[in-house]
């Protein structure tokens, strides 16, 4: 890749999102072979190193970067499911660290990964269940999950079972999971992961237009596909090796990747 | 976006997450009429078949019953129930974590802003309360369908002792997840822990047939007290006083294990989330 310099976005106030030299290594459990070796553990893996940033309020970012690059592991990080190693998250001014309640109402991660829901039951029973995760009561709950089914484009199939559901149906469900609680940030992981291309532009066109910028809401999108990140974001950082190499604006992808 | 609601109490909250649980398995469950069927014949024959086997042992006289009234099958259904009750509480939280792993449920349902407790809570509580109407069904099905007497029943005892029976087992239920959690394998605690009750506690036998070595070690089992309490209310109307050495037992178990047993499970999770291994299995 070639251009612009390695992104370092420094921190302020009033963002969003703000990532100030966050860092993580794995440790990996040692094998049988390992253990006789007297070592619990296999040498250290570093999936990020001292990766700063920022994204303004109502601002949203892509994150790209090949497999491995550390893409999951900043969302998780964000979204309070992983402690980091060094340095420190917040979002809305909560820290990812402490991983409260707080947090988790400010932000909403939505995983591309299709075992996140029950098979056996429908999708409405569905967004109950996680509707009540979220506080709400019975008939709110039941409102909401109505709701979002409708935006979503669910409300036919809603009492379907999860299992009958498509690709492309599940990860609108996860969508609408991910604002059962009107979140302020998205952390969107491969959105669009496994959709056929017509699939995943509806999609696209559906997050940006009705869930990220009519709502103003600050969104991060962690994905590897080019055409993801033009139709979505207003800036582009990439991830390598899990540090961060450089920002671009959308509209110079091809040109970074040298496609 | 609208602003934010406030959050409801955690009492409201867990009643409003127990409900959607319970909900979502019965949803779930009356998906798979087969499986139920086949749960309910398993229920008949092993009624059935703890009756037939009542009969056989308590065809001869056995000095070892005298203590219970000669009351066998009355013996043997408590013994199935309580052992029932310590299964759900060493297996319950461990099987409810493993298997939302499995089905990489875990991470969305802790992403929610419940708390952890609150999200992983939910299935011991339903399965004690499923546990509890299955061992009310097995009992009404051994007196009304097989003549199963417990004429003796003291209603205080089971009062005082089924929060004591409760806590201790979810005592152990805290220490067998936190273990699941760490080796990521299914219950190794459990299944050692639940070999051994069986064995020195008397669930289908009399401790008093033991060597004295191994009903002293049985005293160390929480479900030795249990079925000393529970069989004393239930067979031969024992007043609280009159078992208050295994109920001061089961509060000492209680007031070691919970505290112990949270601890190691907030551990096992904090690890979780420092090692991401929230979603392995």
């Amino acid at each position: 890749m070639t251009g612009a310099p390695a992104a370092s976005t420094s921190t302020s106030k009033g963002a969003a999102v703000s990532v100030e030299g966050l860092g993580k290594l794995f440790h990996p459990p040692g094998n049988t072979r390992d253990l006789l070796r007297g070592r619990l553990f296999r040498d250290p893996v570093r999936a990020l190193e001292d990766v700063t940033f920022d994204v303004a309020p109502g601002e949203v970012v892509c994150m790209m970067g090949p497999n491995g690059a550390g893409k999951s592991t900043l969302a998780r990080i964000l979204g309070g499911l992983l402690l980091p190693t060094s340095g420190r998250a917040t979002i809305a001014g909560h820290d990812a660290a402490a991983g409260a309640p707080a947090l988790r109402r400010s932000v909403s991660f939505v995983v591309g990964d299709e075992r996140s829901f029950h098979y056996g039951v429908s999708g409405r029973e569905n967004l109950r269940y996680f509707a009540a995760l979220h506080g709400l009561d019975v008939a709110t709950g039941r409102r909401r999950a109505d709701e979002l089914l409708d935006r979503v484009g669910l409300a036919a199939a809603a009492d379907r079972r999860y299992r009958e559901y498509s690709r492309g149906m599940r990860q609108r469900l996860a969508v609408a999971r991910g604002l059962l609680g009107e979140p302020e940030v998205l952390l969107l992981d491969e959105p669009t992961l496994g959709l056929d291309p017509v699939g995943a532009r509806d999609l696209r066109a559906f997050l940006r237009d009705e869930t990220i910028r009519a709502a103003g809401r600050t969104a991060l999108v962690c994905s590897n596909d080019p055409a993801e990140a033009r139709a979505l974001a207003d800036r582009v950082l990439f991830l390598q090796n899990g540090r961060l190499i450089r920002e671009v604006a959308p509209a110079h992808i091809e040109k970074e990747l040298g496609l | 976006m609208t602003p934010a609601r406030p959050l409801p109490s955690a009492l409201v909250w867990f009643v409003r997450a127990m409900r959607a649980f319970a909900r979502r398995e019965l949803v779930s469950m009356s998906g798979y009429r087969a499986a139920f069927a086949t749960r309910v014949a398993g229920f008949l024959f092993a009624v059935v078949g703890m009756v037939y086997f009542s009969r056989f042992v308590s065809a001869t006289a056995n000095p070892h019953m005298a203590a219970y009234g000669g009351n066998y099958l009355g013996f043997l259904a408590i013994g199935f129930l309580a052992t029932e009750l310590q299964t759900v509480g060493l297996q319950g939280l461990s099987r409810r974590i493993r298997s939302a792993q499995i089905m990489g449920t875990l991470e969305a349902e802790l992403a929610t802003p419940a708390p952890a407790w609150m999200v992983l809570g939910t299935a011991p509580v339903y399965e004690f309360g499923t546990s509890a109407l299955r061992s009310a069904a097995y009992l009404w099905a051994a007196t009304w369908i097989v003549g199963l007497q417990l004429p003796n029943t003291n209603v205080l005892t089971v009062i005082v002792s089924v929060p004591l029976v409760l806590a201790a087992f979810i005592g152990l239920g805290l220490f067998t997840a936190g273990s699941t959690m760490l080796v990521r394998r299914t219950n190794p605690v459990a299944v050692v822990f639940g070999s051994l009750s069986f064995f020195l506690s008397g669930v289908i036998y009399p401790v008093s047939v033991l060597p004295a070595w191994l009903r002293a070690a049985g005293h160390l089992l929480p479900l030795t007290h249990v079925l000393v309490v529970l069989r004393g209310a239930f067979l031969t109307g024992a007043s609280p006083s009159a078992v208050s050495g295994s109920l001061a037992a089961l509060a000492i178990f209680a007031a070691v294990l919970i505290p112990a047993g949270a601890a190691t499970f907030a551990y096992a999770l904090r690890r979780a989330r420092v090692d991401g291994s929230l979603t392995h299995y």
